[in-house]
């Protein structure tokens, strides 16, 4: 009973310590990041129908306790900007018939089948159930393609495992060579760098958690065609959602861009 | 009955001349039968006017004036003038059918009757020869392959595999050059391994005027029997390829029962289902669908399983030669902008180990991404402006680039693509495509098998769904399930495409297969071919197939099907640049036969600058050397005749050499059917025995008709004839007539009371 006490003034302090820090760090964003969030004005030609239209996959993740999808979980980190940037850029890069604007699709219905390109984004938080890991193997061996981003270290990759060794059990997870035809489709890009994400403004470094080395990934399909990319220890995401952003680096945005660009004509043409 | 009224027969009637002997003027008898008649009406209406209503006493007149007149003609001796046979001077042929269907039974429906030569052989030796000789010299042939002169009827057994009337008629002919023929009697069913007579024999026959008469042997229609009639599948097919076989049958005696069809190739089981029999004598077909598998001669047979009760079993097969072939044709798709079709139909192309998809992509404005080339120099210029370049590949697509992107000299390189290469070219839809792409007003809108509308806004981005048009559900091209039914449904349970483009109507020769369904309006032709030249056309009018693949199950093989299905129609008809072909696949119970080759050079212009040769391998290992020589009317195209000697296979490989530079080579393959073609088209053939004989101006028998014979062929023109003079007046009938109208008169006056 003594022990019980205890425990719930211990967790009743972590708790207020915890909000006491959130509170802190907000207060120490950096500056130039105050006005990053604000909503992007929705574009004109939003309704425009298109070949392509950035597909964004809704998922549930450990972090989120409440429901499923209650509250705003990791699968939308960076939207809608990221791909509202991506998607200006790839009309100006490219002939791609790209749609301004984003779908956001999961995998309880069927709708995901009519967007052959897929992102997802902190896939070190996902949390697929058998039946979304088996859409999604579905998806991928009908000629889907899905591109993962914005993961970390050790941790996130065994949780980003758990569920895609549950897509394909029996594919593995290769480094895609520079050689690749994906990396060399649209743009050579024999230069590749690690993205970093926002959060190298606080740490002063290009990776987080342990990632220090990015991993350029991905899944094959039986016919060697790359159907999974993985982007580990990077986050393209911020780099496309802060494009616009004078501090961040433009050569890591460029770069994103490229990255994107390549793998979306290796998904329609592969 | 006709001669106790009239004399003579009506044949002989039909063969005459009607005249007046009497050497009067013919115009002296119209004018006194006007006087008959005026004067006569005059006087009976003075005399009865009064008591008798105008009709009563215009009949009795006309009772009158119809014996008179009667009476006058007759005055004028009436004749008939015809070319007689003189007697004994003349030869008649008596030609018997001696071939092998001569021995099935004359009645289908006896079971235990006369063969049909046994019928012919009894009715000549029954007086039938006998009443000929006392008119005529008579010579006896049986007829086979060749025509034959015998001694007497014991010669003709029905022993001959084969009947070709044609050329036993056309020599007939020649012998009556140095023969008084007057007439020939034929006495056949009309089975004939030629297909019938052909026009240069029956022009030969005509010339000479002499009259065949024919008498039908055999049932007209057979009581109990299935007969495979035809057996159409492609002379050529890519290996691993899926293709049809169309087997037409038809059936007596078995409608509403269940047959067994089944389809070998050397001698393995490909398909075989369960038919129902419908309509007796109706030809019915079904399309088997098979894979034709590895390069080589493949043997194809389509059978039908005896059903108990059958007369003949032996026409119940029917065997073709495939020739399969390990050509990689390739297909250049050029596309102007990445979309998803692109991605999913190079990936349905995957599973197609025999087509090659080259592609070149513009992802941007200023980059062509190839994939498929040869070495990484090919198509590094971009599109192909060198004719040589282009004509490597035997189809050609053009998806979503607009028609400016290739220059005026390109352009014109497309058409020739088809119109003298002889390749397959596809047109796709897309924001650059057809009517959005400026091809209305473009030199390659001729070649496209629709009127393009001349406006842009024509590709939508909106659900379609697709719908078969009758020569759709014909088509082999869009089945994606074997049976045609079930091929309906399932194009009916198809996802929609993800957008369509208008099109205009198609164009006087083209084929509308599919027709787009847009949710929001109208249908528009969706697949649509056409011959253009030595090749085809075709446009597709969607970019949206790709939800075919992803939103169905990815074991739902109808969207790999379904475009490998339309590229290889695309390519498998595009010639090389040496092409060569028999005059036929089958040849029944002969050898001759006719190659020919198309020679052209590398822009496929025709060449006559070539040596060609055939070289031929036929059964039992033996082999033959045969040259080609040019013909003398057509540039590039080479021919020769050839005899195979044996029954079998052949696999003949014809070569072109200018000088000792190769330009190329073909192989192709044939066959030799001895004794089977007898065994169909069993029952008696009375139309072509009627055509030859009403078109010699002979006359058709039965054998219980046939009895009048040596008398209706006693006139003839042929031969050594006289010109006979018969007279008429003393007809029966019209002593008859006379003693009828007199009576008629004299009843009625009676009757009226004007006596």
């Amino acid at each position: 009973m003594v022990n019980n006490r205890y425990f719930r003034a211990l967790c009743v302090a972590i708790l207020l310590g915890g909000v006491a820090f959130a509170f802190q760090r907000g207060r120490n964003r950096l500056s130039f990041l105050q006005d990053d969030d604000a909503p992007e004005p929705y574009p004109t030609d939003a309704s425009e129908k298109t070949e392509w239209q950035f597909a964004r996959l809704r998922y549930n993740s450990y972090r989120q306790q409440a429901g499923y999808w209650g509250v705003r979980g990791s699968w939308s980190t960076d939207a809608p900007k990221a791909e509202r940037h991506l998607a200006q850029g790839l009309k100006r890069l490219s002939r791609v018939h790209v749609r301004s604007v984003e779908e956001v699709v999961d995998l309880d219905s069927d709708k995901v089948f009519d967007y052959p390109w897929l992102y997802a984004v902190e896939v070190g938080h996902w949390d697929l159930t058998d039946a979304q890991a088996a859409k999604l193997r579905e998806y991928l061996n009908r000629g889907g393609f899905l591109m993962v981003d914005d993961f970390h270290g050790t941790i996130e990759w065994e949780i980003f495992m758990r569920s895609m060794s549950r897509v394909f059990p029996d594919r593995p997870v290769i480094d895609i060579e520079d050689k690749d035809a994906i990396f060399h489709i649209v743009f050579d890009l024999d230069d590749k760098v690690q993205i970093p994400g926002i959060v190298m403004f606080y740490t002063g470094n290009t990776y987080e958690q342990d990632g220090v080395k990015e991993k350029w990934g991905g899944i094959r399909d039986e016919k060697g065609r790359i159907v999974v990319a993985i982007c580990h220890n990077m986050d393209l995401g911020d780099a496309w959602e802060h494009a616009d952003l004078p501090q961040y680096p433009e050569r890591y945005t460029s770069m994103a861009y490229r990255i994107a660009l390549n793998y979306l004509v290796y998904d329609m043409t592969h | 009955m006709f001669e106790s009224l009239f004399l003579y027969s009506s044949r002989l009637f039909s063969k005459g001349e009607l005249l007046f002997a009497s050497g009067w003027p013919v115009w002296l008898l119209v004018v006194l039968c006007l006087a008959v008649v005026g004067g006569i009406g005059y006087v009976v209406q003075q005399r009865h006017g009064a008591n008798l209503k105008g009709a009563r006493w215009i009949t009795i007149a006309g009772l009158q004036a119809l014996v008179l007149c009667l009476l006058l003609g007759m005055l004028w001796r009436p004749a008939l003038r015809v070319t007689a046979l003189k007697p004994q001077q003349n030869v008649v042929a008596v030609v018997v059918d001696d071939s092998r269907s001569m021995t099935l039974k004359h009645d289908g429906a006896a079971a235990n009757g006369a063969s049909r030569v046994a019928v012919a052989k009894a009715l000549l030796n029954d007086g039938l020869l006998d009443r000929l000789r006392k008119r005529f010299q008579v010579r006896v042939y049986r007829a086979g392959a060749n025509l034959e002169r015998v001694a007497g009827l014991d010669a003709v057994t029905g022993g001959q595999t084969t009947t070709h009337l044609g050329a036993a008629m056309k020599q007939m002919m020649e012998e009556s050059a140095s023969l008084p023929i007057g007439a020939v009697v034929l006495l056949s069913d009309g089975s004939d391994n030629a297909g019938g007579m052909d026009a240069d024999a029956l022009g030969e026959i005509r010339r000479r005027r002499i009259p065949i008469h024919s008498v039908g042997l055999g049932a007209e229609r057979l009581v109990k029997d299935i007969e495979v009639v035809d057996l159409d599948a492609p002379q050529r097919a890519l290996s691993d390829s899926r293709i049809g076989a169309a087997v037409t049958f038809k059936q007596y005696g078995f409608s509403g029962q269940k047959a067994k069809l089944v389809l070998m190739a050397d001698d393995k089981i490909v398909s075989s289902r369960e038919v129902t029999l419908g309509e007796e004598g109706v030809p019915q077909s079904e399309t088997m669908l098979f894979n034709v598998g590895l390069a080589g001669a493949r043997n194809l047979k389509a059978s039908i399983v005896k059903i108990a009760g059958e007369e003949n079993e032996n026409n119940n097969a029917q065997t073709r030669l495939v020739n399969v072939e390990s050509l990689k044709p390739r297909i250049l798709y050029v596309e102007g902008e990445p979309k998803w079709d692109f991605k999913f139909i190079r990936r349905a192309l995957e599973g197609d180990r025999n087509i090659q998809l080259t592609t070149m992509l513009r992802t941007t404005q200023n980059k062509v991404y190839r994939q498929g080339v040869e070495n990484p120099k090919e198509l590094e210029q971009g599109f192909p402006d060198k004719e040589e370049e282009l004509f490597k590949f035997s189809g050609l697509i053009i998806g979503g680039v607009e028609a400016s992107w290739f220059t005026p000299q390109q352009q014109a390189m497309i058409k020739n693509f088809a119109d003298r290469r002889g390749g397959g070219v596809l047109f796709l839809a897309g924001r650059g495509a057809l009517s959005d792409g400026g091809y209305a007003a473009s030199s390659i809108a001729e070649m496209i098998p629709v009127s393009l509308v001349d406006r842009k806004g024509t590709f939508h981005r909106d659900p379609a769904t697709v719908e078969l048009t009758q020569a759709g559900r014909d088509s082999l091209m869009v089945r994606i399930e074997e049976d045609a039914n079930k091929n309906v449904e399932r194009w009916k349970k198809m996802p929609y495409m993800a957008n369509y483009q208008e099109t205009g109507v198609a164009k006087p020769g083209a084929t509308v297969l599919m027709e787009a369904l847009p949710t929001s309006k109208g249908r528009f032709p969706l697949l649509v071919t056409q011959r253009y030249g030595r090749g085809r056309s075709a446009i597709f009018a969607t970019s949206g197939t790709w939800r075919w693949q992803m939103s169905q199950d990815v074991k739902d093989m109808s969207h790999e099907l379904f475009w490998q299905q339309l590229l290889r129609w695309l390519v498998t008809e595009t010639p090389p640049q040496v092409s060569a072909n028999p005059s036929r696949q089958v040849l029944l119970d002969e050898g001759q036969i006719d190659f020919r080759a198309d020679v052209r050079d590398k822009a496929y212009n025709p060449m006559n600058a070539a040596t060609v040769e055939a070289r031929i391998l036929g059964p039992a290992g033996s082999a033959a050397m045969v040259p080609l020589t040019p013909d003398a009317n057509q540039a590039g195209i080479f021919t020769a005749k050839w005899d195979a000697p044996k029954r079998g296979s052949y696999v003949v490989e014809v070569l072109a050499k200018n000088g000792k530079e190769e330009m190329g080579r073909d192989v192709f393959t044939f066959m030799r059917e001895d004794g089977v073609a007898e065994s169909f088209h069993a029952e008696q053939n009375k139309q072509l025995l009627e055509g030859l004989s009403r078109q010699t101006g002979g006359n058709y028998y039965t054998p219980e008709t046939a009895k009048t014979l040596p008398e209706d062929i006693a006139y003839s023109e042929a031969g050594i004839t006289t010109r006979e003079t018969k007279d008429l007046w003393n007809m029966p009938a019209l002593f008859i007539a006379l003693l009828g109208a007199k009576a008629a008169e004299w009843m009625l006056r009676r009757r009226w009371g004007a006596v």
